[in-house]
């Protein structure tokens, strides 16, 4: 009601201007003259074509584009105001070429602008709605040709009227319709590509790398037309100020997409290489659906270190943004495969460590949290040049990973040595991780590789901080098991007169508490365990121990006797359970009566000089 | 076919009107668009909110469920985690890539695992359980620790206020 209003007015108006002028110069050249020469006709005028191109856009949004949705009228009106702030700074720099021709191109190319707009936003609106009909493909091709037409007829012209009379604002023009012609070759990629991915039945794998390609070049192109633009106009007029905040923006969208880019490829390439594919049982073992997109897994499916499996297209969209697992937020980037596949593949680690060391660490059964620390200890202490990083790096990052009972809170299920039935033997076949070196112990050499701020004292730092670090761990694995076991035991049976004697005498030293605690153990054991575990346990005990190149036992027992010392110091638990605790990590030894009775002796001499 | 984040929306959508958590009703704005829902949370019982309709707008982005949606109510709100504007501010809500405020664990942020559902059912343990430690409404979050029968005055304004009385 209101537009109509004022249509008429303007109209009324506009006839007015012109009836005036007829009459008072009866010809029609006087007229228009006399017309452009009176300020108030020529503002009728105006008035009266911004009215005719108003109802022109309301014609073609009609016949293109139908209702406007609420946000794309949102979202046309903001680029509208800052598109007309340009222009405004545009006109001070073409302030001598300043008349009516000019203002009506400006005007077209506002005009021309906006539908671009609405173009896109339509294309986008169509990944967001489920119900496009044939009018809306109709509405789109036909807009978009449209607009290419239009682009390239008036690039045409710029381009002709330059080379005819030398630089004039024509330049702008032209500029702005490559720019212009960029987004409409930019939406109808976008446009083909929803379109086909619409009328396939299946998700169309590609259709995100393709779009992200897409974004690339076209980036590419617009930075490349706005450097040679603002070159042109610097060399010609001046600093072209309100080409400014486009080219900000069109940099930084380049700079984005080729961000994009290098992570799709990475991801890509991580998928491709680094995560198995999803068997069929283990898809049967999982619920089979997807947590990102909530649908079966029917076709390829990848397996994460932790366990869980994704569409590989999901999993690949959501690793370009973040490195971790949906759904336990695992790092996936920090995490080696060989060493977190607990159940899975143990045989395939225990492989991997055997071709680095072949007579060391023989295939173990059980799958123990330590094998893993222990072996990935023992990678990164023995690479001698620190440099290839990759191995160091995951023998400590697997140690965040690699005990998924721990507080670490993987919802993995309890590996198999928690079998109630066996409580006593399942810790006992790896010893703990070795303790991190003493400083004081350190010789000149050591301590000068730790000082100094090169790569290579660095890396000593960090491998001495890892040691501490896998101690850590390690005891908090330690102290997960244990709980697990005495919460399944009937209560343990400690020969209480030994325990008591010590401390009294002990100067509160937890580590002597510990190596009684072995003591006693040692005869827990005897009377529990059968001969041929003790046997089993020795010979293990004998292949561990080689690594330190020390193969009598005692010493070896005491390489482990700070971490039982350790574990039971920081829980400062009641005193029965962290006798337990050290009863336990200490019979890993699984010595024998007379190593035994060799350090009963030892500790005696200890506490006799103390 | 459609879209990845259409196929998921119109999954959730269906799983919530098939089986729609007390108190909490939710669906797109139109048929048309899924990407815009409304929903309408009753206040928990047994708080200040008790007995409150409060509706509310998610706003997806096109790439859900990689990012997460964004949340306001629609209705006047008066909490700590709910800016003046009604946009809300849970950590659900944030992606996981930002941390605005510094001291969230990545591991309560937005992930795929998240849901339509388990955001508004974080919506309802916040108004049961308002967390001043990062309010996006300062002078609620001041009232709630220092004056809360004030607050709890407030509250019930409110409530009254969303059911037209
Ligand atoms: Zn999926
Ligand atoms: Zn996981």
């Amino acid at each position: 009601m209101r537009s109509i209003l004022i249509f008429l007015t303007s109209a009324v108006l506009s006839a007015g201007v012109i009836a005036n002028a007829v009459i008072q110069k009866k010809q029609f050249y006087p007229s228009v003259v006399y017309i452009s020469k009176s300020n108030p006709s020529m503002a009728v005028i105006y008035f009266q074509s911004l009215i005719l191109v108003l109802m022109l856009g309301k014609l073609m949004r009609k016949i293109f584009l139908g209702t406007l949705r609420a946000a794309e009228f949102e979202h046309l009106m903001e680029r509208f105001w800052y598109a007309l702030t340009e222009t405004c700074l545009a006109f001070t720099v073409f302030r001598d070429d300043f008349n009516p021709k000019f203002i009506a191109l400006f005007t077209v190319l506002l005009f021309l602008k906006s539908f671009h707009w609405l173009a896109e936003d339509r294309v986008d609106y169509m990944e967001r709605s489920p119900v496009i009909g044939w009018v809306f493909h109709i509405r789109v091709a036909g807009l978009l040709s449209v607009l290419g037409f239009l682009d390239y007829l008036l690039i045409m012209y710029a381009y002709q009227s330059t080379i005819a009379k030398g630089p004039t604002v024509q330049l702008v023009f032209g500029f702005e319709y490559a720019i212009l012609i960029t987004m409409v070759a930019n939406t109808t990629i976008k446009y083909v590509l929803h379109a086909s991915e619409l009328r396939s039945d299946t998700p169309w794998e590609n259709k995100a790398v393709f779009l992200l390609y897409t974004e690339l070049v076209i980036g590419l192109i617009r930075v490349i037309l706005y450097i040679v633009f603002v070159f042109l106009m610097v060399k010609i007029y001046t600093l072209p100020l309100f080409a400014f905040r486009p080219m900000y923006y069109t940099i930084r969208n380049f700079k984005k997409a080729l961000n994009d880019v290098i992570l799709s490829r990475r991801a890509i390439h991580n998928m491709n290489t680094l995560y198995p594919d999803a068997t069929a049982e283990e898809l049967a073992l999982s619920d089979n659906i997807c947590i990102i997109c909530r649908e079966d897994m029917v076709s390829s499916s990848k397996k994460l270190p932790c366990g869980h499996i994704f569409h590989t297209l999901c999993l690949r969209s959501w690793f370009q943004r973040q490195q971790t697992c949906p759904t336990c937020r695992l790092n996936i980037l920090r995490t080696p495969i060989t060493a977190t596949q607990p159940q899975a593949q143990p045989a395939a680690n225990n492989n991997a460590n055997q071709n680095v060391r072949p007579n060391e660490a023989p295939p173990v059964p059980q799958q123990n949290p330590f094998l893993n620390l222990l072996n990935d200890n023992r990678l990164g202490n023995q690479v001698p040049n620190p440099s290839s990083s990759s191995s160091v790096s995951s023998a400590t990052t697997t140690t965040t990973s690699t005990h998924p009972g721990a507080p670490f809170g993987a919802p993995i299920p309890p590996p198999p040595f928690f079998f109630p039935s066996m409580p006593f033997m399942a810790p006992y076949t790896i010893p703990p991780p070795p303790m991190p070196q003493n400083l004081e112990q350190l010789t000149e050499e050591e301590l000068r590789a730790i000082e100094g701020n090169e790569r290579r004292h660095v890396e000593e730092r960090i491998k001495l901080l890892r040691n501490v670090q896998t101690m850590l761990n390690a005891s908090a694995a330690l102290m997960n098991q244990y709980q697990m076991v005495v919460a399944n035991l009937p209560p343990p049976p400690i020969s209480l007169p030994l325990q008591q004697q010590q401390p009294q005498q002990s100067s509160s030293s937890s580590s002597v508490a510990a190596e009684t605690a072995e003591q006693q153990s040692t005869k827990v054991e005897n009377v529990s365990l059968t001969k041929e575990n003790d046997n089993k346990n020795e010979v293990k005990l004998e292949d561990v121990g080689s690594e330190d190149e020390t193969i009598n036992k005692p010493s070896t027992s005491r390489s482990s006797e700070p971490t039982s010392s350790k574990t039971a110091t920081t829980l400062d638990s009641p005193s029965t359970t962290s006798t337990f605790i050290a009863n336990e990590s200490s019979t890993i030894n699984g010595e024998t009566n007379e190593a035994n009775e060799i350090r009963k002796r030892r500790l005696q001499k200890f506490l006799q000089s103390d | 076919m459609a879209g990845q984040a259409l196929r998921r929306l119109m999954a959730e959508y269906k799983q919530l009107s098939i089986n729609p958590p007390e108190g909490i009703l939710a669906g797109p704005v139109s048929e048309e668009n899924f990407f815009e829902w409304e929903a309408l949370i009753s206040g928990p019982a047994d708080t200040v909110f008790e007995g409150g309709l409060f509706p509310a707008k998610l706003v997806f982005p096109s790439d859900y469920p990689l990012n997460p949606p964004k949340m306001s109510f629609l209705c006047e709100m008066f909490h700590p985690n709910i800016f003046p504007d009604g946009r809300v501010c849970i950590s659900i809500l944030h992606s996981p890539g930002d941390d605005p405020l510094g001291y969230e664990s990545s591991s309560e942020r937005w992930s795929p695992v998240q849901s339509v559902e388990k955001i508004l059912l974080s919506v309802v343990s916040m108004l049961a359980e308002p967390n001043d430690e990062s309010p996006a409404n300062v002078d609620a979050s001041k009232m709630w620790r220092e004056n809360r029968e004030e607050f709890n005055k407030t509250a019930q304004r409110i409530v009254r206020k969303t059911l037209g009385l």
